[in-house]
């Protein structure tokens, strides 16, 4: 039996449409209600959660989508899966639920194990992590563990601060604050808080109007596609990228910290780099020293085939941090090298430096992740899913450009010619009863659960024809 | 006792509520909460509590551990160690725990089908927000919302709540500059390089000693001690002074009213002579300077802060992250002020669980959707757990409770710091509830009593360099209290 008919034996079979309007009304009376005392303006329709099973999302109209958009790519196993079900009644969830502790300074009894569970699904040689809250939390506080261990390495880790230092921070001047920055890419999308969001790169609008850190943005692969036809281009690519980023440390006006990169740049377009860049980029930041900072937030926890999206790249040393969050549902990073531990206590410090409700449930989905090898699931299906993309493509070429993530689990997109042009076919997959997201001006990326299968691939390219074949 | 309430123009003291008010509310919730603190090792942390916080050590920076707590046995007002000490919690998970341990009215939330679905379906709340969002909104965290406030946005912690207002604010001020006028194509192509005129260069104005949580953009806000900010980049934005009042008030009257004077003069100097008009975007100020040493001021500081942002269009952003909630005697500390014109912003988090910022003026939504956005945009589990917690503060009458016992508390600890005045001073908080403070000769014998408390059963922290704060839960009672002072008794004898 396939694992979502194990965990969902009553998962729709195919989606059902009730309305001809999307938001229906219903969804539309609440949103407007909603809108009056939470911003609900980029609301698509209000869900039923409650009526949601497996990959299929209900609003509050009856509408039931085939959903590969996910909560924005952060549902891992389906909605109302079991085994979380089982988790979110444990006495152990209760008690993280009503006793919130604050984890660094009161762990409680069984602290050590919740962090020992999502260690298990850790990428390859990491074994600490340090939690948060949220992908952007994630980022930033793996930018403060790059700048303690940039200005430690400087110091040296036990040398204590001077006076000058301890003066001159409270004033949020050097030496204390330190002129220090963290590289980042064009179209890159790292979160919308200060610092996460003066790494962002992706769109305007997600930046506009706050204050930004100025720190360097070096340029990130455009590969053409199909990649086994534009091999020579694509490497020529590479080359010219990590040039601009060897540069870019040689000559930026302050030294750069640490250097953080998506393994696929998601919100930006859905951009892959080849193994050979990121084994350049690992070459440049251990060149220059500085540390590696990948960002797993949207491609982590199986989503490409593999569990963690840096696993193609066989990356040799490894990374320095991974950050994690969306899918996991908890968030994070994960390292290795003790000197990332900050040289004393209460720098890398917050009132409650993650949440064990969250840890936990990320624990029980790194376990059915693990259990049933869903990376390995992801990634035949992917195949399938590719193949039959690749089919349509040939059908429907002007909508489905730059057919992109062949090997790469479901983690697929392609681009349309232009924003208007995608954000119809968006809209208009709503009619065929599949929710689906965008990314960047004029792309569509695939975000499904881990236990998308054959069967929804089956309905969701049936669904693009059926759209499309009325263009 | 209802005199106290009386004064604090609690309504109508019926015959119902003075009843109401003297019953326990926590042998109600906590029929077998502990009567007083309990020992088992003879240390505190004691050998498991040692041994597992090593093991936890491999994977996980723990050497801020006070020591590993046992949640399933730790009930109302005391915290279960490993070793099985029990202890009176006069700390609260750092001020974060509004109605005592393992509360069957949170456990019950906690077991609800709006929990469960909250837990393992976590939306994304923008786009595609659930159809009970709006009441779990409205029956709680907005239920709650300070005066004047009618609008939320909702963040994870107290930091994304201040850097979400923050975001806010440049927003908005950016709007008012730009009027009706589309993005010019430099905003647009300068942003992308992190540079003005598309990036912003105005400014967040906080005071000294301030804390506003450890993110970039709140921690360049941030004024309180050296190693939370040590080797982190951070954004050139001002700091005016915080009034350093003089103890006891009554004391020190005109002294502390000049010294409100001058940080308000100062103030606007900065305002007025650093910067050029509309380019700080807002202050941010705590009703009580908690983690950098509960620094009071009174309501003539604030409201001139108020009209002086009013003046030159700043906004004014109130930090209630530790001090709402009840803790002060007002569900918002700010609520002591009565302030002519209520805040542009307040933001919350701590004994709320659920973070993020009220607020009223819907300009302060910035103009186009994806601007004020993340994944989550919240919690919707928090939400839910706020909404218990708020009813069950209403229900109880928790905040005027907390008013009340704050008083006896306070009384007590002014006679033993009378008693022990060479030891420790300054004490602050009359009439503000359970929020109290004060401070010790040096910071080593802050820290002796710290530690004293401990090993006498009493879990206690401390702010600023040599200030001891009192961060109870808001079921805190006159019974809690007396073993409190007991303690400090006996802690002040022996320093």
């Amino acid at each position: 039996m396939s694992i979502s008919s194990t965990y969902f034996p009553n998962e729709p079979t195919a989606p059902i449409i009730k309305t001809s309007e999307f938001p229906g009304e219903k969804s539309k009376a609440d949103i407007k209600s909603l809108n009056k005392v939470f911003d609900s303006r980029s609301a698509y329709f209000v869900s039923d959660y409650e009526k949601s099973v497996g990959n299929y999302l209900v609003d509050s109209d009856g509408n039931t989508y085939l959903d590969v958009y996910a909560q924005i790519a952060s549902i891992p196993l389906g909605y109302n899966n079991p085994a979380l079900i089982e988790v979110a009644k444990s006495d152990k969830m209760i008690r993280a639920i009503v006793d919130r502790p604050a984890l660094g300074n009161f762990p409680g009894k069984d602290t050590e194990e919740i962090i020992s569970e999502i260690l298990k699904i850790a990428p390859k040689g990491q074994d600490k992590v340090w939690s948060g809250l949220s992908g952007a939390d994630a980022n930033e506080l793996a930018f403060k563990a790059a700048f303690f261990w940039y200005q430690s390495k400087k110091r040296g880790y036990s040398t204590p601060f001077s006076n000058e230092e301890n003066v001159s921070v409270m004033e949020g001047q050097a030496p204390g604050s330190p002129e220090l920055a963290i590289l980042s890419f064009r179209r890159a999308f790292h979160g919308r808080l200060f610092a996460s969001g003066s790494t962002t790169s992706s769109k305007p609008i997600h930046k506009l109007d706050l204050p930004s850190f100025n720190w360097p943005k070096a340029d990130y692969p455009s590969y053409k596609y199909p990649l086994d036809q534009n091999e020579e281009y694509n490497k020529e690519e590479d080359k010219r990228c990590l040039a601009i980023v060897d540069e870019l440390f040689k000559t930026w006006k302050v030294p750069i910290a640490g250097l953080l990169v998506e393994p696929i740049q998601s919100e930006g377009g859905d951009n892959h780099g080849s193994a050979e860049f990121f084994q350049g980029l690992r070459d440049i930041t251990l060149k220059y020293g500085a540390l590696l900072i990948i960002d797993e937030v949207q491609t982590g926890v199986g989503a490409t085939g593999t569990l963690w999206a840096h696993d193609h790249f066989n990356l040799s040393p490894l990374p320095d941090i991974v950050t994690f969050s969306k899918k996991f549902q908890s968030a994070g990073y994960y390292f290795h090298d003790p000197e990332i531990i900050p040289n004393q206590p209460y720098r890398q410090f917050n009132t409650w430096c993650g949440d064990p409700a969250r840890i936990i449930l990320a624990g029980a989905i790194g376990k059915e992740v693990l259990k049933h090898d869903l990376p390995a699931l992801n990634k035949k299906v992917g195949a399938y899913l590719f193949g039959k993309l690749e089919a349509l493509q040939k059908k429907y070429p002007k909508y489905l450009q730059q057919l992109r993530g062949k090997d790469r689990g479901t983690f697929i997109a392609w681009s349309l010619d232009d924003a208007a042009a995608r954000n119809k076919f968006l809209a208009d997959m709503k009619t065929v009863g599949v929710n689906i997201g965008g990314c960047a001006e004029e792309s569509v990326r695939l975000r499904p659960t881990l236990v998308f299968e054959e069967k929804h691939a089956d309905i969701l390219v049936d669904a693009i024809d059926k759209v499309l074949s009325s263009y | 006792m209802l005199k106290a309430a009386l004064r604090r123009g609690v309504s109508k003291p019926s015959c119902l509520s003075s009843i109401r008010f003297s019953s326990s509310v926590a042998a109600q919730y906590f029929p077998n909460e502990p009567i007083k603190p309990q020992f088992v090792s003879e240390t505190i942390p004691g050998p498991k509590s040692q041994a597992l916080n090593n093991e936890l050590g491999e994977v996980f920076d723990n050497r801020a551990t006070y020591f590993v707590a046992d949640y399933v046995n730790s009930l109302g007002n005391y915290i279960s160690d490993v070793d099985g000490n029990k202890l009176l919690d006069v700390y609260c998970q750092i001020a974060s725990i509004p109605l005592g341990y393992n509360n069957p009215a949170l456990i019950e939330a906690a077991k609800s089908d709006d929990m469960l679905y909250a837990i393992i379906d976590r939306p994304a709340l923008a786009c595609f927000p659930s159809s009970n969002y709006k009441q779990i909104l409205q029956e709680g965290i907005l239920a709650a919302a300070p005066p004047g406030m009618t609008k939320v946005w909702t963040a994870l912690s107290g930091s994304d709540a201040n850097e979400t207002a923050y975001k806010a604010a440049f927003m908005y001020q950016h709007a008012h500059k730009r009027g009706s006028l589309d993005f010019t194509h430099e905003e647009l192509t300068s942003v992308m390089n992190n540079k003005a005129p598309g990036a912003s260069d105005m400014v967040i104005l906080s005071f000294d000693k301030g804390f506003h949580g450890r993110l970039f953009g709140s921690l360049s806000t941030t004024r309180s001690k050296a190693i939370h900010k040590l080797d982190i980049p951070a954004f050139p934005w001002p700091k005016a002074p915080f009034p350093a009042l003089k103890y006891p008030l009554e004391e020190f009257k005109q002294e502390n009213h000049a010294e409100e004077v001058k940080c308000l003069e100062e103030f606007e100097r900065i305002i007025v002579e650093d910067y050029k008009p509309h380019s700080i975007a807002a202050i941010i100020v705590e009703p009580v300077q908690s983690e950098g040493g509960d620094n009071h001021a009174t309501s003539f500081f604030f409201q001139g802060l108020r009209d002086i942002t009013l003046k030159h269009e700043i906004l004014m952003i109130v930090d209630e992250v530790q001090t709402g909630v009840g803790a002060s005697g007002k569900f918002w500390a700010h609520e002591h002020w009565n302030l002519t014109t209520p805040p542009d912003m307040v933001s919350f988090s701590k004994k709320f669980q659920a973070a993020g910022f009220y607020f009223s003026n819907p300009e302060l939504q910035p103009n186009q959707p994806y601007r004020q956005f993340n994944t989550w945009c919240g919690d919707p589990s928090k939400a839910i757990i706020a909404r218990a917690i708020y009813q069950e503060v209403s229900k109880h009458g928790l905040v005027e409770k907390t008013a009340q016992v704050g008083d006896y508390l306070y009384d007590g600890l002014k006679q033993l710091v009378n008693k022990y005045s060479s030891k420790v001073s300054n004490l602050r908080g009359e009439n503000y509830g359970t929020f109290i403070a004060w401070d010790c000769y040096d910071a080593d014998v802050r820290n002796k009593v710290l530690l004293e408390s401990r090993k006498r059963g009493v879990n206690i922290g401390g702010c600023g360099d040599v200030s001891i704060r009192l961060r109870p839960t808001l079921t805190f009672e006159r019974k809690h209290a007396e073993i409190l002072l007991q303690v400090l008794e006996d802690v002040f004898r022996v320093v």
